[in-house]
This record gives structure tokens, C-alpha cells and sequence, in this order.
């Protein structure tokens, strides 16, 4: 689980360097309590680009009410990327 | 309505040239006679699907920028990295290319005005920019991805709007500069390019506001292009430095070109009052429309009425008249004895600067007019390149019953029409162009101490 929650945050923070509108000095230290709004000064345009490049990375779609519910937190991220995968694998 | 006593002045110009890397280098390669037209490789990958593989197009890294693209890559320039460090991220992600052009052209207008911060950010400067066309490199990744591909609207990524959007140029300049004066655009096809200068023009001489980033710009994109190379209506047969021939008898279309032409306007007594190098007096603006309900063919009527217009405004005498010459069959000659209806067939030199770059679209009009700062402050004429041989006989347009202008050819106007840089004393130019729709914009621009 505790390895799971680190290679997403790792692929995450992947993602995250892709995104030009965010500081790359900001992505060092970043942790599961890291703010996109408020820590990272991401321009809340930006979320939703987050969460496509998120779904291409780890082959998953959101739900739109997904995206609708997510937080601003990287937790919140990590957390519905885990349970957007295991709905499919229930499915 | 006009402030009586108020004046504008163009105190600074900048933008995106093909094949330079600078407004100097434009001016220099302007004035030695060279054509920016190149081959271009985009096109011709295409093979026989375009009919025209020639353009004045500018590649991203000839800006010094880099087009980031998705993972998996495909064409879609998801953004843009300014290599040269002068556009913040946060701004390129708002951009289309065009965008970025118009930042870099205001950022070089500003420092040539000599602006200082506050007046920049004043509620008396304006923005008015526009390009001819929609942002269709955007707009085509958009629309795939959602139809063809049946993907989410979010695939497409969320600046589609802000990239793409008829007065994206404006909006991105304005939030790079933080002007808080007014953040418009002027569209109206290949006259946008002079349209929206003179609508800042106005702003500022009818006491709106007291200076204006302004200008007309057309991003390069093969989307745009291939609209143009479906009407038929493009250059096909000549090397690529020969394509591009104003009044020439074997002119069979125009050269489909991209750029950015950005100017810094000011109420004159200011800008005379804080020292400014003035580049230029804009005497007169002027615009209408044919009004003959036909969207393509140009207007003698309408061109003359343009004229009576510019002219009714003050003392108009041209040293320079840089037409709108795009190289299509039917306009050089219309637009030619239009010109000699009015001011005569002698006294003043006929400029086609698209015989040059080609036809820019939406910045054709700011991109000449900044060809005829320079041809101001030069003191030569630019050459009409290719313009090698004048038809001896009449148009059919002149041969037809009711024909009200002149009846000689083209090629009594010859003298009028140099293939060579011309050094002479140029006091005024007044600057026309005209786009789809019959819309008809003339400008008269003179030198500050004449």
C-alpha cells in the first residue's frame, strides 16, 4: 500500500513536470499534503489538464463527477487514481 | 468625435518577420531587394493535396521557441517554451502562436516607446490587436480528438478557449502588459492588420485614451492555409522568390504568408512632450465598405470612395502609395487605377511590399505599414520585385460598357512602379488595404518634421 501511494506520488511528480505553468522549484519536496492552489500557485485551469495527462499516464479514465469531487491535495489525486483502479478491476 | 488638437503619434514598432531574426534584419533584407518567400516543406508534405508549396511561413525555433507537445506526441502544440526567456510560462500557456508573436512585438514596441511601467499598466493605454483567422491549429486538435477520436473534452486540454478565441491576441497581450485601458479586437479579414491601428488611432485622437499597443497578426498554420489553396486563389508555377509579382502580367495568385505587426501609438504633444523618437504622424484614417453585395471582387467605386474619404480629412499628397498588391489577377490594376483616378499619374511611387513577404492575412496591413515606417525612414522606396513586364493591352474590366476609369493599361503606369529601391525625399504614405466582404481601410502617415 505505502509502496503503491509512493510510485503514484513518483508518477505524479512526473506528470507535474510536464505542466510549464508550475514552478519546477516547487516539486522539490513535494508530499501527499502539497496544495496544487496554495502550494504550487497552480492556475486552477490547470487541474483539469492535470487529471488528463494523469489519465494517460496511468492508462485509467475518470468518471466526470470524479474530476468534479477531486480536491486540490496531491492526496486527494493518489487517492482517486487508487480508487478509479480498483473500479476497473472490479468491473 | 475627434478632440480638436489632438494628434497621434507611432512611437514604436516590433513583431515577426519570415526569415528574420529582427526587425533590423527585415528592414535590411527589405531594402535589398530580397524576397522572404521560401519552399515550404509542411506544405509539400502533403504532396498533391495542396495545389501551392510555396509561403512566407516562420518555424518556431526561428523565434527561438519550442513547441512542447503531448505524450503519447502528436502535432498539437499543447504549449510553448521561450527559449530566450522573454514570455513567463504562465502567459505562453494562454497562447497560440500568433499569441506568443504579438507578446514578443509588444514587448519590442514598448522598449523602442520607452514606456515606463506606470504608463504601460495606465487606464490610458490600450490593446487592440486581431488576426485574420480563428486559432485553427488549436481548434483542430480540439475538434479530432472529441469527434474523430471520441475522446473527453478534457483531452483537449483546457486553454482551447483562450487559444483559440477571435480576440485571443488582444486578451494575451493585455495580461502580459496589465494595461487597464480597453482590450479589443478589430476583425475584418485582410484588413485587420491596418483596421485595428486605426481603430487606436481613433481611441486615442478621439480622447479615449492617450497611448495603444496595436497591430495585426497571422500565425503560422496550414489550416489557415489550405482555405486560401482550395479557392485556387494562391501563386503556383515560380520559384519561390519569384512568386509573389504585383502587377506582373503573368501574376496568377497571391503568397500565403504569416506574421506579426505591432505598433505603439500616443497622443503626439505627450509623446513630443517626454522626448520620444517619433517614427511617424498618423495623418488620417479611413474606412467603409464596397457595398456592391459582392464578398470577393474588388470595388473600383468602393476604392474611390475610400479615397474621397481619407482625403476629405486633411491635406493629402502621397510620396508613397503602398497598395494593398496582392498579386490575384483581377486586383493590382484595379486597385492601380484607382490610385491614379485620384492623385493623378505623376509626383508619387507605387509600393507593393507583398511582392516581397507575400500576403500576411490579418497582418498584412500593421506588417506594410511598418514597411512604410521604414520606407520613411529610409527615404527609399521599396522595389516592386517580379513586377517585370506591365500588360500593354486593356483589362476586360475596363472594356466593359459604363467603364468610368481610366483607359489606359497597366503598363502606361510603369514609372509609377519601381523593380528598384527608389531614394528619394518621402514626407507622406498613405497605406490602403482591403479584405473579403468588400471592406476597404486607408491610412496616411507622415514625417514628424514635415
Amino acid at each position: 500500500m505505502e509502496n503503491e501511494r509512493q510510485e503514484i506520488l513518483d508518477g505524479l511528480l512526473e506528470v507535474l513536470k510536464t505542466v510549464r505553468t508550475i514552478d519546477p522549484e516547487k516539486l522539490v519536496g513535494v508530499t501527499e499534503e502539497t496544495d496544487f492552489l496554495t502550494d504550487l500557485s497552480t492556475p486552477s485551469t490547470e487541474l483539469i489538464n492535470i487529471a488528463a495527462k494523469v489519465e494517460q499516464k496511468f492508462d485509467i479514465e475518470f468518471e466526470d463527477e470524479d474530476i468534479d469531487r477531486m480536491g486540490s491535495k496531491v492526496k486527494d489525486v493518489i487517492d482517486l487514481i487508487i480508487m478509479v483502479k480498483e473500479r476497473s478491476a472490479n468491473k | 468625435m475627434i478632440v480638436a488638437g489632438r494628434k497621434v503619434a507611432i512611437v514604436g514598432m516590433g513583431g515577426a518577420f519570415p526569415t528574420c531574426t529582427s526587425l533590423d534584419d527585415f528592414d535590411k533584407k527589405l531594402f535589398a531587394g530580397e524576397s522572404l518567400i521560401r519552399n515550404w516543406p509542411k506544405a509539400a508534405a502533403y504532396d498533391k493535396q495542396i495545389r501551392s508549396m510555396v509561403a512566407g511561413y516562420i518555424t518556431e525555433p526561428e523565434m527561438n521557441l519550442e513547441a512542447i507537445h503531448p505524450v503519447p506526441e502528436t502535432e498539437y502544440p499543447e504549449t510553448y517554451v521561450d527559449h530566450l526567456g522573454r514570455i513567463p510560462d504562465l502567459n505562453l500557456a494562454t497562447a497560440d502562436l500568433g499569441c506568443v508573436w504579438a507578446m514578443l512585438g509588444a514587448q519590442e514596441s514598448i522598449k523602442m516607446a520607452g514606456w515606463s511601467k506606470a504608463e504601460v499598466e495606465s487606464e490610458q493605454t490600450g490593446v487592440v490587436i486581431a488576426s485574420g483567422g480563428g486559432g485553427n491549429v488549436i481548434s483542430r486538435h480540439a475538434w479530432h480528438a472529441f469527434y474523430e477520436l471520441g475522446k473527453k473534452t478534457r483531452m483537449a486540454g483546457s486553454h482551447t478557449v483562450d487559444r483559440a478565441m477571435s480576440y485571443r491576441e488582444a486578451a494575451n497581450v493585455s495580461c502580459l502588459i496589465r494595461n487597464k485601458g480597453v482590450c479589443e479586437s478589430i476583425i475584418s479579414a485582410c484588413a485587420t492588420g491596418l483596421g485595428n491601428i486605426g481603430y487606436a488611432y481613433r481611441l486615442i485622437k478621439f480622447g479615449l485614451q492617450d497611448r495603444a499597443i496595436t497591430g495585426g497578426v497571422e500565425g503560422t498554420a496550414l489550416e489557415t492555409f489550405i482555405g486560401f489553396d482550395a479557392m485556387q486563389v494562391l501563386s503556383k508555377g515560380f520559384a519561390p522568390e519569384q512568386s509573389s509579382r504585383p502587377f506582373d502580367i503573368k501574376r496568377n495568385g497571391f503568397v500565403c504568408s504569416f506574421g506579426a505587426g505591432i505598433v505603439a501609438l500616443e497622443e503626439y504633444e505627450i509623446a513630443k512632450a517626454r522626448g520620444a523618437n517619433i517614427l511617424g504622424v498618423i495623418d488620417e484614417y479611413f474606412n467603409n465598405s464596397d457595398g456592391d453585395g459582392n464578398m470577393f471582387y474588388p470595388s473600383y467605386d468602393g476604392q474611390k470612395r475610400l479615397w474621397k474619404g481619407l482625403m476629405a480629412g486633411g491635406n493629402i499628397k502621397p510620396d508613397v502609395v503602398k497598395v494593398h498588391g496582392t498579386a490575384t489577377p483581377v486586383g493590382d490594376i484595379l486597385e492601380l487605377i484607382s490610385v491614379v483616378d485620384t492623385i493623378g499619374e505623376e509626383g508619387y511611387h507605387i509600393s507593393a511590399p507583398k511582392a516581397q513577404f507575400g500576403h500576411m492575412l490579418g497582418a498584412a496591413g500593421s506588417v506594410e505599414l511598418i514597411a512604410s515606417l521604414l520606407m520613411l525612414k529610409n527615404q527609399k522606396v521599396l522595389p516592386c520585385i517580379n513586377s517585370d513586364e506591365l500588360n500593354p493591352e486593356l483589362e476586360n474590366f475596363q472594356k466593359k460598357d459604363g467603364w468610368e476609369g481610366s483607359d489606359k493599361p497597366a503598363a502606361a503606369y510603369r514609372h509609377l512602379i519601381s523593380q528598384e529601391t527608389v531614394a528619394k525625399e518621402i514626407n507622406q504614405i498613405v497605406c490602403l488595404n482591403y479584405g473579403f466582404g468588400g471592406t476597404n481601410s486607408a491610412m496616411s502617415i507622415s514625417r514628424d518634421d514635415k
